[in-house]
């Protein structure tokens, strides 16, 4: 049986590339977390470090143009890419559910939004009768904050805020032991961004449930989760407790990345934009992907991939990294 | 929509009225008309009046439902005429547009979501070819294989006079009450989906199927006793291959659209968000993709509704079916002018119908448009 005290998702050198007409690309390169039951972590990058695809890979939910190179995803001990397409059906939104990006059009806009909660918790026999599963979407929406009347009303009469709640609700209606959020409030305004991320934050430590949130908002991420992982060029560059590494953040690259964004409660200083652009993955550089954009870049950055340095749980993927008690293992 | 028939009956007068063959000269000098119906005439459209007064009383005359007497089938009124034919057009439009919509939509939905392969090319490409055959010429083909080669279909025509000799009731009786049956079905099986939407959970929808086929059963049995049952099938024999024909030509449009319209609604994120909820394939497929990509289609439906009626004129010469279109045609031939007019009225009404119908589909398939 599964223990309580082991993670509820271990990731092992996940390898992802995408067919396309340059080539192949590498949208992910030997990622590898773990998470724990109830706990939450956030991977943060630029747009096309391969976040997304992370997030992809967990559901399964893949172009026919993917190839999954390597690796394996354990949920509970089980690893899921080894399941039939059936067996994966039946998991997805029972026990890994998702947020999605750009989540505006995530609703289907020809049905009541509680019809389309319903029809998930029907598909997976959460709630027996009908009007159970009526009940419960009742009850989901006044958890996010939404009126349980507004489960009638078609998709388009709903604001941006609300829409987003809705599709929470929707990734809650089957009690699921992991949620992914892929960018779940870019397309809000900042207040309501605030309202439900914390309400968010509520509802994941309520329920227990653990949490994945995709961002390219390194301030939110510092928010709201426990554990960050950094991606850069498809490649988990460095991980650790939130705490640690936004204090002292060991990838030229991390840094980079908090001092291109304002901080509320520190000094005063100028914002720092990071120069470049980020590798093309079909071709990327030889060495450290980042090599070409890092300040501290020296020979043998752009030779050989760096090996990994860490101390405890806070590991970073550099040959020069900035906090200096992280040491290479073995 | 008051305006848009104004404009239809206003073109369709001058249009006749600048054919060469003078109007008022046609009815006067028409040497097949006894000298009464000629004072008649006159006196009803006010042939020796300017034209602007006879537009006048015409419109009048269009608006209180007199079309005239039609020369070719004196002295049956126009309107006489076309209550029997239009109901002929119809019924093989409708059944044409209805199938080849079906298989259209079927066929796309499946070819849009499984991608590649042998059945889509083949599909693809036999679509496209019948979609682009020349009418006539594809007709005649069909004609020369399944009536003339195998002789399993009557060449053309409405019916067959040796089934009918010595038959007491009229055709025209049959076939309203062939259009009764089918009318009375369609109201049966809509009924009976309804009823097992509202209480679909208490019953399974497999007894849905069983059912409607009872249904279609009783009224063949009510047929078969009635004892002009045989009537009755001599006429849909002859209906086979003019909608066979036409379903063939038209089906092509509705498949490639339905296609298109659905590889853009899989790209959708309630597409995916259907599969990452773990819905069955079939299910992510025809409730959230195929249900979003009939949309578009249904718009078309209208038009090609309105371009199959207004191909009704070949389709129906080839098979000499006795509808609309052929009237038409005759009676352009013979200037019977009252009766063009007449079938120019009636396809321009029909057309104004098709996009009321499609206007109302529309806003119960569409929520978003329920609120505007």
């Amino acid at each position: 049986m599964t223990d309580r005290r082991d993670p509820l998702l271990k990731v092992e050198g996940l390898s992802l590339s995408y067919q396309t007409r340059q080539g192949e690309l590498q949208a992910i390169r030997d990622v590898s977390f773990e998470l724990a039951r109830g706990s939450a972590l956030g991977l943060v990058g630029e747009s096309g470090c391969g976040k997304t695809s992370v997030a992809n890979c967990l559901m399964r939910l893949l172009p026919d143009s993917a190839r999954l190179s390597a690796g394996r995803v354990l949920l509970d001990g089980q690893d899921i890419l080894l399941l039939t397409e059936e067996e994966m059906r039946l998991l997805r939104w029972r026990r890994i559910s998702m947020v999605f990006q750009a989540a505006m059009n995530v609703l289907d806009p020809v049905y009541r939004v509680g019809q389309q909660i319903v029809e998930a918790i029907e598909t997976h026999g959460v709630e027996s009768t009908e009007p159970a599963a009526r009940e419960r979407v009742a009850r989901l929406f006044r958890l996010v904050g939404l009126d349980p009347k507004l489960t009638e009303h078609y998709p388009h009469e709903f604001s941006g805020g609300m829409r987003q709640r809705a599709v929470i609700a929707m990734a809650l209606s089957c009690d699921p032991d992991l949620m992914i959020a892929d960018e779940p409030t870019t397309a809000l305004d900042v207040i309501v961004q605030d309202r439900i991320l914390r309400e968010l934050k509520d509802i994941q430590q309520q329920l227990a449930m653990s949490l994945i949130y995709i961002s390219h908002d390194i301030a939110v991420v510092a928010e709201v989760t426990d554990v960050v992982g950094v991606m850069y060029a498809g490649r988990l560059v460095e991980m650790g407790d939130t705490a640690d590494v936004f204090r002292a953040p060991a990838h030229p690259y991390t840094a980079a990345l908090m001092s291109s964004f304002p901080s509320i409660s520190g000094e005063r200083r100028p914002l720092i934009s990071l120069p470049g652009e980020p590798p093309n993955l079909s071709d990327p550089p030889q060495g450290c992907p980042f090599h070409p954009r890092c300040a501290y870049a020296t020979d043998v950055c752009r030779v050989e991939y760096p090996p990994e340095v860490r101390a405890g749980s806070h590991r970073a993927a550099c040959w020069h990294p900035l906090d200096a008690t992280l040491v290479p293992q073995g | 929509m008051v305006l848009t028939l104004f404009l239809i009956i206003t073109l369709t007068f001058f249009l006749v009225e600048a054919q060469p063959g003078d109007y008022a000269s046609f009815y006067v000098l028409n040497p097949d008309l006894p000298p009464e119906v000629k004072d008649q005439i006159r006196a009803a459209f006010g042939l020796d009046r300017p034209v602007w007064q006879q537009y006048l009383i015409h419109l009048k005359n269009t608006v209180t439902g007199n079309l005239g007497v039609s020369f070719g089938n004196y002295p049956r009124p126009v309107i006489d005429v076309l209550a029997e034919r239009v109901p002929r057009t119809l019924v093989l439009f409708l059944t044409a547009t209805a199938v080849s919509f079906y298989i259209g939509f079927f066929l796309g939905k499946a070819i849009a979501w499984r991608r590649g392969g042998l059945f889509e090319y083949a599909t693809t490409i036999s679509g496209a070819v019948l979609f682009t055959a020349f009418t006539p010429a594809f007709a005649l083909m069909m004609i020369w294989v399944f009536a003339f080669k195998l002789g399993w279909f009557p060449v053309g025509k409405f019916l067959d006079p040796l089934v009918w000799r010595g038959a007491d009731v009229s055709a025209n009786y049959v076939f309203g009450n062939m259009l009764l049956s089918a009318g009375a079905f369609i109201v049966f099986a809509l009924l009976v989906m309804l009823l097992l939407k509202r209480f679909g959970r208490a019953v399974p929808s497999v007894v849905a199927l069983p059912i409607v086929l009872g249904g279609a059963a009783v009224i063949v049995a009510a047929w078969a006793i009635s004892g002009i049952g045989g009537l009755a099938l001599d006429i849909v024999k002859h209906m086979v291959l003019p909608v066979a024909t036409l379903t063939l030509i038209s089906f092509a449009g509705t498949m490639l659209l339905t296609r298109n319209s659905m590889l853009e609604t899989i790209r959708e994120d309630y597409v995916m968000a259907a599969r990452a909820k773990g819905l069955p394939d079939k299910q992510v497929r025809d409730r959230h993709a195929a249900r979003n990509a009939m949309l578009p289609v249904v718009t078309s439906l209208v038009y090609s509704l309105i371009f199959a009626i207004d191909g009704s004129v070949i389709i129906e010469s080839v098979f000499s079916w006795p509808g609309t279109g052929l009237t038409l045609l005759q009676a352009v031939r013979s200037e019977d002018l009252p009766l063009v007019m007449g079938a120019i009225l009636f396809i321009g009404v029909l057309s104004l119908l098709a996009h009321v119908v499609v206007d109302v589909l529309y806003v119960y398939l569409d929520p978003r448009i329920r609120y505007q």
